[in-house]
């Protein structure tokens, strides 16, 4: 593994903007400071103990948010069809109004650019304010860097029927770049609402893709949330994703790993009152080169939670897998829930999978349990399918399809499913 | 209650019973650690050349170490310089008969009921007896010499087997292992050697009884234990300690090597004071074990029932090399009071058609800690192997905790890992099902956390099953409802 510190990470091959952006400068100063203090190695550190980063520390990256997004850039096979009036796009993390349609949102409802509303009470009152990852230089290099982002406020008792599509697309371009897209999701008492969060790279060239999330539920509210990563497969992803449930909260996340050759995710669900209900589930489906690390937390604060964690992996070929999901459970919070489970299939000799299924528990009534398991396709399965006149290579592939199928299921979108459905069978059938 | 609890609970005592301390005269050593203190101590135990060379090796190697700190435990340090590194009765008595041993100690012995006299012999349990730090006594000898199995203790084996221990010494762990490996490498003081030749099933079950009984002394074992090809071996390892407000430390280190065909099967309980109710006192376990399955076919089974102790960082290990061979670990941990526990198991898998077992289960109550930390690899020639784990936390109270650890890795695409963790109470529902049958809570409560830990236990031999049951009800006596 690489010895890079962090700090080095970010200030020898990021490059930083040069002066503070306008907007929360509070935020950002703070951001510029941990960045500067920050420093502990990666060798060293036990949460970067497998990951490899040399498709970081092999590039320098570099700022390129101009606040102007490529016009006549022609997206439209990526529109969903249940968005068509829902959708923000990003480009190389600028938004584009002209590809962007917002139409027909219940009152009260702000679905934009968040370099719109630097002034909005709600935006103000909880932009990070729910992203403190310890020892951390991504989630300040995103504070630092972000020009645009997504900003969704979903007023009380408001749903929202039709899904929000988040679109960011990576466009081709010579120099290593970085992009820091930002989401910033606040739903009110018993408000609803589908966020389908994508991101595609239309090339295979080489950038660092660091995006944040913060999603705050308030009493009764209820999110579905998508994230897609069709990243190019040179790409570099690290992404912090954080919900904040209050009491009767739903909030269930599903995250599909297709592309990048780094990929990091590193979701957090903090259950702040009684009676939460969460899902984190994750989808990874790697080959060639590619290195899929998952290190979740379930973080139960209070009484009475519910949590899943349904994490399945793929790896052919050279690919790495690693995975560390860890469930909390803080003293006194009783009668928890909470449910994890890492599904590994190992299909070539050369991929490597490392997974480390977490429980830290402090309360007595709680029922919690993880399962982890490292395997390959059964024989007799095989067999049985080429009993039926399969091919083997045709058994093996049906099997793997299957395997995927389940957490492509649980898409709230159809489109989604679809296109996820295909997305499996160009994974699958590699002719 | 029966004639036979009665005794046993005598025996194992609800408080700590065995804080008794004997009056030996302890010769003169001085405190703190240096090569010439290490010098001293091996030509004090009239050690050959090579074995000085060891011992320097490693406390060099000691001493650009940095004392670990990535468990989840956290204590005092111990003071390495005001320890004493060396301690033996100081009449060294003679190995014919019983009457020449110190007849304090022969007290104390009979005050724990190591069946040491004539008439535990039939029992069949031969014992190597380590008191503090030299072997006063070992029985059974006759009798296993005749089966060709050598079991003497180490600083014995050292002068009688060189070549042995010369070869398999420092051949599973290393000097450079880890911090109290490499200090134990350093100033081990005594300890058990145990050789079982070729085709030679071992007549009879070996067992040692460790006791710290000086208050200063930390103890630093060392036990090896070779089975040649197609023998087989049965190892008990029984502790208890004597009550001091000062912690004390224990760095043993267990080297297992069974060749092709061979078994050995290490078990262990361990009661060592665990310190008062404010976590004053108590006994630091910080041992390193491990063994290796170096030939085909064989077999290493470790089976350890944790209760004392203040903190206890124990990862018994299994190398799984030789085709075929099988690894396990059957553990129950329990933590009351003030207890902190991360203890575990490595399975590292480098043979091809390799098995591995591991059988975890943890019981915090009071304000204890225990942590289930383990490994497994599957490397990448390990073709066609197999792991199954399973570490299941009971939680007895609200202000415990417990925590899993496992890291799994494989490298390999027709091997499979299975890990399966829970963590949850004793129900209210089973209580109730039980009492409304007659029985009452508490016999309710010991029968649902006998049946938690049967997997366990039932690996242990009998002789020390019984008395783990006995020792686990007592244990937990009052820290549930």
């Amino acid at each position: 593994m690489s010895s890079v510190s962090t700090k080095e990470l970010i200030h020898a091959y990021v490059q930083l903007p040069g002066v503070l952006r306008e907007n929360f400068k509070e935020l950002r100063s703070q951001a510029k400071e941990n960045l500067d203090t920050c420093a502990f190695t990666t060798k060293k550190d036990e949460e970067w103990r497998f990951t490899d980063l040399k498709s970081i520390t092999s590039n320098k990256f570099e700022s390129v948010d101009t606040g102007i997004a490529q016009a006549d850039l022609e997206l439209d096979e990526y529109h969903l069809p249940e968005a068509m009036s829902s959708r923000l796009v990003f480009i190389d993390g600028n938004f584009s109004p002209s590809h962007s349609a917002i139409e027909g949102m219940p009152d009260g409802v702000i679905v934009g650019n968040i370099n719109d509303f630097p002034e909005h009470e709600q935006l103000r009152s909880h932009l990070g304010t729910m992203t403190n990852y310890e020892d951390d230089v991504f989630v300040p290099l995103n504070d630092v860097n972000f020009q645009d982002g997504t900003f969704i406020f979903v007023p009380k008792e408001t749903v929202i029927e039709q899904p929000i599509h988040i679109l960011n697309v990576f466009t081709h371009r010579n120099n290593p770049h970085f992009v820091t897209p930002r989401v910033l999701f606040v739903g009110e008492m018993y408000s609803k609402a589908t966020i389908i969060e994508e991101h595609i790279g239309l090339s295979d060239n080489v950038y660092l893709n660091v995006p944040v999330n913060e999603f705050r539920l308030y009493s009764g509210a209820h999110v579905h949330h998508a994230r897609i990563q069709r990243d190019s497969k040179n790409a570099s992803h690290i992404s912090r994703p954080v919900a904040m449930l209050d009491a009767h909260a739903e909030y269930h996340s599903y995250t599909i790993c297709l592309g990048s050759k780094l990929f990091r995710n590193e979701p957090r669900v903090i259950q702040n009152a009684e009676e939460v209900d969460f899902t984190v589930d994750g989808l990874v489906l790697i080959d060639g080169e590619q290195i899929a690390d998952t290190h979740s937390i379930m973080d139960h604060r209070f009484s009475h939670g519910n949590s899943h964690q349904l994490h399945k992996v793929v790896v052919n070929d050279q690919a790495h897998s690693i995975f560390n999901g860890k469930i909390f459970v803080a003293k006194d919070a009783q009668k928890i829930d909470s449910f994890q489970e890492n599904r590994n299939l190992l299909i070539s000799d050369t991929g490597k999978v490392n997974t480390k299924p977490q429980l830290e528990i402090f309360a007595d009534d709680v029922r919690c349990s993880h399962g982890a398991t490292i395997g390959q396709l059964q024989d007799e399965e095989v067999f049985y399918l080429q009993s039926r006149g399969l091919t083997e290579q045709k058994s093996r592939e049906l099997l793997v399809y299957a395997f995927a199928l389940e957490s492509v299921e649980s898409m709230a979108v159809k489109s989604v499913e679809e296109l996820l459905l295909k997305e499996v069978i160009a994974y699958t059938n590699r002719d | 209650m029966s004639e036979e609890t009665k005794a046993l609970e005598s025996m194992i005592g609800e408080e700590y019973k065995y804080g008794f301390t004997t009056d030996v005269e302890y010769e003169d050593f001085p405190k703190g650690i240096s090569e010439d203190i290490i010098r001293e101590l091996s030509s004090r135990k009239e050690e050959p050349e090579w074995m000085l060379e060891f011992r320097l090796k490693s406390y060099r190697a000691w001493l650009e170490m940095d004392e670990p700190e990535w468990f989840n435990a956290t204590y005092t340090k111990p003071d390495f310089e005001n320890l004493l590194y060396y301690s033996a009765p100081k009449k060294r008595p003679s190995l014919d008969s019983l009457d020449d041993v110190d007849p304090n100690i022969r007290e104390t012995y009979e005050k724990l009921g190591i069946p040491l006299e004539e008439q535990k012999m039939l029992a069949g349990v031969a014992v190597d007896a380590v008191f503090d730090s030299v072997s006063v006594f070992t029985s059974f000898k006759e009798k296993l010499a005749e089966a060709g199995v050598i079991f003497c203790s180490i600083s014995e084996a050292i002068k009688e087997y060189p070549d042995l221990v010369k070869k398999y010494m420092g051949s599973v762990i290393p000097a450079r292992d880890n911090f109290y490996a490499a200090l134990n490498s350093a100033v081990f003081s005594d300890g058990s050697f145990c050789y079982i030749p070729k085709n030679t099933a071992c007549p009879m079950e070996l067992s040692t009884y460790f006791r710290i009984n000086n208050m200063e002394s930390g103890q630093f074992e060392r036990t090896l234990i070779i089975a040649e090809e197609g023998a087989s071996v049965s190892y008990l390892e029984g502790c208890t300690a004597p009550m001091y407000d000062e912690n004390q430390l224990h760095a043993a280190v267990v080297e297992l090597i069974a060749l092709d065909h061979a078994d050995i099967k290490y078990s262990t309980i361990q009661n060592w004071y665990s310190g008062d109710e404010n976590g004053k006192g108590g006994i630091y376990n910080f041992v390193t074990k491990r063994g290796i399955c170096k030939g085909n076919h064989s077999k290493i089974s470790w089976t350890q029932l944790e209760t004392g102790s203040a903190v206890t960082l124990k990862y018994p290990s299994v190398i799984l090399q030789g085709d075929h061979s099988i690894g396990e670990f059957y553990s129950v941990a329990v933590t009351t009071k003030k207890q902190q526990a991360d203890t575990g198991t490595k399975m590292i898998h480098l043979g091809k058609n390799t098995r591995s077992t591991i059988i975890s289960k943890g019981i915090s109550a009071g304000e204890s800690n225990n942590s289930y930390r383990g490994e497994v690899k599957i490397g990448k020639k390990a073709t066609g192997s197999k792991n199954y784990s399973v570490c299941d936390s009971m939680l007895i109270g609200q202000s415990c905790g417990a925590h899993t650890f496992p890291y799994i890795s494989s490298e390999n695409a027709s091997s499979s890992v299975e890990h399966e963790a829970t963590t949850s109470r004793v129900g209210e529902e089973q209580i109730f099902y039980l009492m409304q049958r007659g029985i009452s809570e508490q016999d309710a409560i010991s029968m649902i956390i006998n049946g938690f830990v049967k997997d366990v236990l039932k690996e242990l031999p009998l002789e020390f099953a019984v008395e783990a049951n006995k020792l686990l009800d007592i244990k937990l006596e009052g820290s549930v409802g």
